[in-house]
């Protein structure tokens, strides 16, 4: 796994301060790196991402938590928005059960209860204290951002 | 083959789900879940299940992965939720049912470096990695028979590729595809992954060496050449609940060492499929 970057204390703290803007909450984030992609990782505490990044044919470290966009924002993946979305105070769309599914399966999604939404901007789609996902609010609806892969089938 | 063997198949009524605690504990998720439950008597956060479960909000947010009962057991023959922060080398890994039970154990503590030879069977396993949480594990795509890793490991789990013969109650394919000369073909790869296995761990760590075979050739023979060739010594292992038995000691005019302290779990004893398992202890 080609490492650009591992973030120090303040580049974590970059990272938080990015998150507590866009969803209101504090989180301590540890062992996040960078790839090339502007993808960020989170790793385990434990877990020397220095080392194993200069393993032979080290494919993967960690998970996935999301992408750097320019706009000083996260595109969060689902597991970085379950870690993001059990604080988050704003930018959360509280959705039913039905809505939970069809969101979950990869569609937009137009029946919601807003919290603090901005609107152009990523909002974490829960269902109590569900994570469901990441999407885009827009003019009525939210776009689905679930990739293919990680849709419900 | 057996004439009757149809009768052998277990009903597959009830599958079995293991509660991914990374994510959610087991007495929640029972409350957001609304198809049938009981209790695995022998693993607390391995549940049977009926309906349908692998199209749930749950199941999509990883609060369970699909395992079956079987497989939950390897894992729990290695100390990980007394000893959290160790380094463990899962040898064949994918697609990750015991890598992401393992990093449960673990409560994401310490690591696992989740390893398999074969690139497609990789991305499965990123998948499940990735869907449970389990931030403590690194996959590698290397053949464990020649390990290239500059570290060594506490624990090894070596759940190794297999003739899957334990699967036959369940899967009709395996009856068809049963020959002998797989079955040793198997073996000679088996032994070869015992010897990459042991170069990677650390003396007084633990190899668990376990198959979803039924055959002894893949199984106490395997036991019975690592004891000869390595400094490993077979351990009794029991889990509470589970009904096993020892290990075959004589078979086809050989006779193995340790088989006594091999585990075997009979497809009819606990309506799981068929495994062998064996803890060794590297002296
Ligand atoms: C029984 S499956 C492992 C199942 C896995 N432990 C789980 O619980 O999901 C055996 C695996 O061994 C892998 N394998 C076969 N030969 C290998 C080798 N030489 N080195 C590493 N992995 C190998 C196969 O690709 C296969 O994924």
């Amino acid at each position: 796994m080609q490492i650009k970057k591992i973030l120090n204390r303040d580049e974590i703290k970059e990272i938080e301060k990015i998150i507590e803007k866009n969803y209101g909450c504090k989180l301590n984030l540890k062992n996040l790196f960078l790839t090339g992609d502007e993808k960020i990782w989170i790793a385990g505490e434990n877990v020397s991402t220095e080392f194993f990044s200069s393993v032979r044919n080290c494919y993967r470290i960690g998970i996935y938590f999301g992408k750097l966009k320019r706009n000083y924002k996260i595109k969060l993946s689902m597991e970085g928005a379950t870690i993001v979305g059990k604080k988050a105070k704003r930018n959360v769309a509280i959705v039913d059960d039905k809505e939970a599914r069809e969101f979950a399966e990869g569609n937009c999604i137009h029946k919601f209860e807003c919290i603090d939404c901005e609107k152009n901007n990523f909002v974490i789609v829960k269902r109590n204290d569900d994570t469901i996902g990441v999407g885009i609010l827009r003019e009525g609806y939210i776009e689905n951002l679930i990739p293919k892969a990680r849709r419900m089938r | 083959m057996l004439p009757d063997y149809e009768k052998f198949f277990i009903s597959p009524e009830w599958k079995s789900i293991r509660v991914n605690t990374l994510k959610i504990d087991k007495e929640d998720l029972l409350q957001k879940i609304d198809f049938e439950v009981k209790q695995i008597e022998w693993y607390e956060h391995g549940l049977w299940a009926k309906g349908e479960i692998s199209k749930t909000l749950e199941y999509y947010m990883g609060y369970y992965h699909i395992q079956e009962a079987g497989s939950m057991i390897p894992p729990l023959f290695l100390p990980l939720e007394e000893d959290k922060k160790s380094v463990v080398i899962d040898a064949c890994a994918a697609p990750g049912s015991k890598t992401t039970q393992m990093a449960m154990m673990m409560e994401n503590k310490g690591v696992i470096i989740a390893n398999d030879v074969n690139i497609k069977r990789i991305r499965a396993l990123v998948h499940n990695v990735q869907k449970a949480g389990a931030m403590n594990v690194v996959i590698t795509n290397q053949d464990a028979r020649r390990f290239d890793l500059n570290s060594q490991a506490d624990y090894v789990l070596l759940d190794a590729p297999c003739t899957a013969s334990g699967k036959i109650a369940k899967i009709e394919s395996i009856v068809k595809k049963w020959n002998y000369a797989r079955i040793k073909a198997m073996a000679r790869k088996q032994k070869k992954l015992v010897e990459g296995a042991y170069k990677v761990l650390k003396k007084d760590g633990i190899m668990v060496y376990s198959t979803c075979s039924i055959e002894p050739e893949e199984n106490e023979e395997v036991i019975d050449f690592a004891v000869k060739n390595f400094n490993l010594e077979p351990e009794k292992f029991k889990i509470k609940g589970l009904k096993t038995r020892n290990g075959i000691k004589k078979w086809n005019g050989k006779e193995y060492e340790g088989a006594d302290k091999c585990v075997r779990v009979w497809p009819q004893d606990n309506q799981t499929e068929g495994f062998f398992i064996c803890r060794l202890r590297k002296y």
